[in-house]
């Protein structure tokens, strides 16, 4: 049995979940009141380095789908943790008590532009929008064209707005 | 002597500072190395915007970096000049349905002129340049 497989069994068992391996890739689809507890089961199997977190907007079905990619440098694997929480309503626990620094960034930025809340993250401070008062601009109920149009377009360049208004 | 034989005398050097959040700075690079040989033209990246006679900013600016830009351009003494590059600087580019980008610099702050391209040849901002030493004085006919 290959190493990955080992693995993938070891936490289906421990938390109850269903996952798949492939060639030194582990997907695991897991309810948001455990992720923390998988989070920091991975982080002691020596899963340290956090690659990425991201969000995807599923607007139809209302929720986000949360993305952690962790990676070992001991055994070469990845692992993809995806949880999906209410968009309504996006909380999740946060997971900078693990992996610290790496952490904090992502989140930070994922909480300005999809607005979601992590809980026990001591900085959700805003980092690439200053003064920014709309709804978070990755949503995708986010109407972007108007926006622009109300900011820039029919403020400063009317003679312009024609493209914009093709574009819509 | 025919005009266009006559030799030009550059009266004052350039001193340039650099404002670059986008790809501006990769396509401007050519301009300092050995080929295009900016200095030669007596223009000298400065470090500090103290010292800096010309601003060239490149390519899109935020709402974010247009606050640290204004910052930049007051503590440029006199005369100074602003030099916008690229087609971003002028009408958003292709972020010009970008949520967070200026569209155009000049409802923002004072611009003494804009290079076109995507991105601009180097000899294009040579050419950018000399035009406003010639503007501004800086070339004298021999």
């Amino acid at each position: 049995m290959s190493k990955e497989k080992a693995l993938v069994e070891k936490i289906e068992r421990k938390f109850g979940v269903k996952g798949k391996a492939e060639r030194k890739r582990i997907w695991i689809n897991i309810r948001k009141e455990n992720m923390i507890d998988l989070c920091r089961y991975l982080k002691e199997l020596g899963f340290e380095h956090l690659s990425a977190i991201s969000v995807t907007d599923f607007i139809k079905r209302g929720k986000y789908e949360l993305v952690y990619v962790v990676w070992s440098y001991h055994d070469n694997i990845a692992i993809i943790v995806k949880s999906e929480i209410e968009r309504e309503k996006p909380v999740i626990s946060s997971v900078t008590e693990i992996w610290k620094e790496s952490a904090q960034i992502h989140e930070r930025e994922l909480h300005e532009l999809f607005g979601v809340e992590f809980e026990g993250n001591a900085d959700l401070s805003e980092l690439f929008l200053e003064n920014w008062k709309e709804s978070p601009p990755f949503r995708k109920d986010f109407n972007w064209r108007e926006y622009v149009g109300k900011k820039y377009y029919y403020k400063q360049d009317e003679k312009e707005k024609i493209y914009l208004e093709a574009g819509i | 002597m025919k005009e266009e034989l006559k030799l030009k005398r550059l009266v004052k050097s350039i001193w340039v500072f650099n404002w670059f959040n986008s790809c501006g700075v990769t396509e401007l690079l050519p301009m300092v190395g050995s080929r295009w040989d900016m200095e030669r033209f007596g223009m000298i990246l400065v470090d500090s915007p103290r010292h800096a006679d010309c601003l060239i900013i490149g390519g899109y600016q935020t709402e974010k970096s247009m606050v640290r830009v204004k910052r930049i351009y007051e503590q440029m003494p006199e005369p100074r000049v602003v030099v916008a590059l690229g087609s971003c600087t002028m009408s958003g580019g292709m972020y010009w349905d970008s949520y967070n980008t200026i569209k155009k610099l000049e409802d923002y702050m004072p611009v003494d002129l804009y290079i076109p391209g995507c991105p601009p040849r180097p000899e294009a901002v040579f050419q950018g340049v000399y035009e406003i030493m010639k503007e501004n004085g800086g070339v004298k006919d021999e």
